[in-house]
């Protein structure tokens, strides 16, 4: 009897129970949709942020920063110590591999251009190899220049493209250079012609420099499988209280923190794991870059999250609002329930029945629509999906299950206190 | 009669509302939610390039200015330039000077800047102790890889020393002695200075091979008066604001030569007009949602007054003047919720920009009329459908209540 009351008021009430569905559908969207986005935002926004360049360098732990500072090239306290070129891919295997973007070693040379002293960048321009575990790996410093402005077209990793340079737009506007020109470069006593392949405009001192393939240097540098340094960009977690500790040392850390920081994506624990793999290298974060990154993600995550309050409170509002409505609407009917003798609670679990009914079902179809609506998000802003995450599911069920009943229960109060003469007189 | 009519037709708009109280309170509660979303959302919107410009700060000097040929940068060009670019555009302006100076008859380089603005163009930077500043010029920061080679810890002292402004070094000459070469090292034209670490600086970078100080102490320990080498200036705009800026810089200042930050304003451009476009359309989805949901609360709260109209109707009412008299409603409630909502919205607004940003927000006046505007629509055509179907229904058959 009672299932049959439930179904007859579902099918005869059509339209009603309709509009709560719609309301549920569509309250139940929005938080779907609002809690993915928030929960993938960090991680696509972190991806975005990955333009502004390397937010770690390896050096060679003797390396001094003085050759960059004076401009000299050779003599005393002169870099002189190098990382080896067969360890740059090791990078990979480390346990945050997975989290390293893009990565390019770095070799900085010098050899003699008409009669004057240039600088030259040897670098993996772009790199694709196949790691032992079967994994391909695009990267190169091409990613890591995405400022760059170019004329011509970059330097690639085909054998072709062997004795091609990319040269600085301030070096070839001094030297009247462009795009298809040679240029010869000489270094104790090797002399090269290189096809000038590119003019790129950095915006900083790279301007003045002349970017080649890794190889190229090295050769010109005897300097045979070496590289001065390595530019790394990884998805890191913004620092907290245990990072900065673990970075001025990890051997305070006691145990379970040693394993927390370890096994986070902090940018000290990723360099920390660097330094296991690379020989005699030191990885430092680039401040300017890891620290800003953290900044950003963490204004962006938080904004995220109150505007998804802000819109969740909202639908629940609006949902429980729309059954109170539509409850007292009845109130007619179900008097005319009261007047033919039938209790307080049959009446409320009959109604909370038919609404949370009706929730469930809007509910399911409102968390299929609102994983749509976050991945047209996902694909419109960021251009690639974004994950689902389980957790919300019962998130959005906990809600909605506590905004019907609260939802019911003014208008449950309402219809008990009703005197069954009244309503159906239609006061 | 025509002051009658109206009076008539408000005392009924008014009295429907009050007699029904507690449907009024659901429907403005309905009308005030979505009008706290809108407001609230539209002002976040509107807000957010500037705030997040402003984060975005946090990468540092996105405009380098180098003096033109070998001229340097007096106080008077700078204060010039600070006019130019507008104090509330600048986030910081510092001036560097770079100085050799010997330590243990080692060159390292001293850079005097404005330590107050440096710390503002570069909260990136890590600092052990604590920043210097001008009252105590004494105390000054050195990089890490300094402090490292130096074996300089916290409250450390160490000597500087130079030769002046203007004035050639004395080569060490072989026949001096000892002494006389001690002697010439702290003649007239060499300058010699105790200073104290109040700070390490750990950036990464090659920052970390300076010392930082006051330009003031510099300047008057070099004996010269103000000259900056280069100053670095962190401005809140696009790469096409900047691009305006330093071509106005090069005309009004002739002497000065900006250089945008290729790498930050170019990044700076990508990443922020990508979190634009994720608030745009999170703001449009919710705003869509809710307006949905806003309108089909109404109807189902005009839909529930069909006997009320019929009634009406029964009376002899027209259908011109029910309607009127409905959408008066409509009105009156989208202008009660609507007022609400904005305020609420704009508190919600200013309680997360002092949260994420920890700024205050402005007040976008022009979201009032907005506002309220597009929740009398909502209520007006929310009520046109049911309202319609009453119409067409003949008054009997709705009050027998079927």
């Amino acid at each position: 009897m009672f299932l049959r009351m439930i179904i007859k008021t579902l099918v005869r009430q059509k339209s009603k129970m309709l509009m709560i569905a719609f309301t549920v559908i569509l309250g139940v969207s929005l938080s779907t949709a609002m809690m993915n986005v928030m929960l993938g935002v960090g991680d696509k926004v972190n991806r975005e942020l990955k333009v502004y360049g390397a937010n770690i360098t390896v050096r060679h732990k003797d390396a001094a920063l003085m050759s960059d500072l004076y401009g000299l090239t050779e003599g005393l306290g002169v870099n002189d110590k190098f990382l080896h070129e067969e360890d740059v891919l090791k990078l990979k295997s480390i346990f945050w591999g997975f989290n390293i973007i893009d990565f390019a070693p770095v070799l900085e040379g010098h050899a003699v251009f008409k009669n004057s002293n240039v600088d030259l960048i040897g670098t993996w321009p772009e790199k694709n190899a196949i790691l032992a575990t079967g994994e391909e790996l695009h990267t190169g410093l091409k990613s890591l220049r995405t400022w760059w402005d170019i004329q011509g077209e970059w330097l690639n990793d085909s054998d072709s493209d062997k004795d091609s340079v990319m040269i600085g737009s301030a070096l070839a506007s001094q030297n009247n250079i462009h795009v298809g020109d040679s240029i010869t470069l000489t270094n104790n006593g090797l002399t090269k012609t290189f096809r000038v392949k590119a003019v790129f405009n950095d915006g900083g001192n790279y301007d003045e420099k002349i970017l080649m393939h890794l190889s190229d240097v090295q050769e010109l540098m005897h300097l045979p499988g070496k590289v001065s340094h390595i530019e790394v960009s990884a998805l890191t977690t913004p620092d907290n209280d245990l990072a900065r500790k673990a970075a001025q040392d990890p051997r305070s850390l006691s145990p379970e923190e040693y394993e927390t920081w370890y096994c986070t994506a902090y940018v000290s624990a990723i360099c920390h794991q660097i330094q296991e793999v690379i020989r005699d290298g030191v990885a430092k974060p680039v401040r300017q870059v890891a620290e800003s990154e953290g900044t950003i993600l963490n204004k962006t995550t938080l904004l995220m999250i109150l505007i998804t309050i802000l819109s969740s409170i909202g639908s629940a509002l609006a949902i429980s609002n729309l059954i109170t409505a539509s409850v007292i609407e009845r109130s007619q009917e179900l008097g005319l329930l009261k007047a033919l003798g039938a209790y307080n609670w049959q009446i409320a679990l009959l109604v909370l029945s038919e609404v949370m009914l009706t929730g469930l079902a809007g509910g399911v179809i409102g968390y299929f629509v609102g994983i749509g609506f976050a991945q047209i998000i996902g694909q419109t802003v960021f251009g690639s999906y974004i994950e689902i995450a389980r957790m919300v599911i019962l998130i959005v069920a906990v809600i909605l299950f506590l905004v019907t009943l609260a939802g019911s229960i003014p208008a449950i109060r309402y219809l008990m206190a009703l005197k069954p003469t009244e309503v159906l007189h239609g006061k | 009669m025509a002051n009658n009519r109206l009076r008539m037709y408000m005392r009924m708009v008014s009295g429907s509302l009050i007699r029904r109280a507690s449907r009024l309170v659901i429907a403005v509660l309905a009308i005030a939610i979505g009008a706290t979303i809108l407001s609230g959302l539209v002002t976040i919107y509107y807000d957010i390039p500037e705030q997040l410009g402003r984060e975005f700060r946090s990468y540092g000097a996105n405009l380098i200015i180098l003096p033109r040929g070998d001229s340097k940068i007096t106080r008077e060009t700078l204060s010039r330039l600070e006019n130019l670019i507008g104090k509330n555009k600048l986030v910081g302006m510092a001036p560097y000077r770079y100085q050799t100076v010997k330590i243990n008859e080692q060159p390292y380089i001293i850079a005097g800047t404005d330590l107050a603005q440096a710390e503002k163009n570069s909260p990136f930077w890590y600092i052990e102790g604590s920043w210097g500043n001008s009252s105590e010029p004494e105390k000054v920061m050195t990089g890490h890889e300094i402090a490292q080679t130096l074996n300089l810890k916290l409250d450390d002292t160490f000597t500087i020393q130079g030769v002046k402004y203007g004035e050639r070094a004395e080569a060490s000459r072989q026949d001096l002695s000892a002494q006389e070469n001690q002697k010439r090292d702290s003649a007239r034209q060499n300058f010699h200075k105790k200073l104290t670490v109040k700070g390490i600086v750990s950036t990464g970078g090659a920052e970390e091979g300076f010392i930082f100080c006051d330009i003031d102490m510099l300047d008057e320990l070099i004996g010269d008066s103000f000259r900056a080498d280069v100053i670095e200036c962190s401005v809140i705009a696009d790469a096409a604001e900047l691009e305006t800026l330093s071509s106005r810089i090069e005309k009004e200042i002739p002497e000065l030569q900006p250089r945008a930050v290729r790498r930050l304003t170019q990044s700076q451009d990508i990443v922020l007009s990508k979190l634009q476009a994720l608030v745009l359309l999170v703001t449009v989805v919710v705003l869509i949602i809710t307006m949905i949901s806003v309108y089909t609360t109404m109807t189902a709260m005009i839909a529930e007054r069909r006997r009320e109209i019929a009634l009406k109707k029964a009376l002899g009412a027209e259908n011109k003047l029910v309607m009127s008299e409905l959408l008066g409603e409509g009105v009156l409630l989208g202008i009660i919720g609507g007022a609400l909502g904005v305020f609420l919205g704009f508190e919600f607004a200013l309680q997360v920009s002092l949260n994420v940003f920890g700024r205050a927000i402005n007040f976008q006046i022009a979201l009032i009329p907005i506002t309220i505007a597009v929740f009398i629509i909502i209520t007006v055509a929310a009520s046109i459908i049911p309202v319609r179907k009453v119409m067409d229904i003949h008054p009997a058959i709705v009050l027998k209540g079927e």
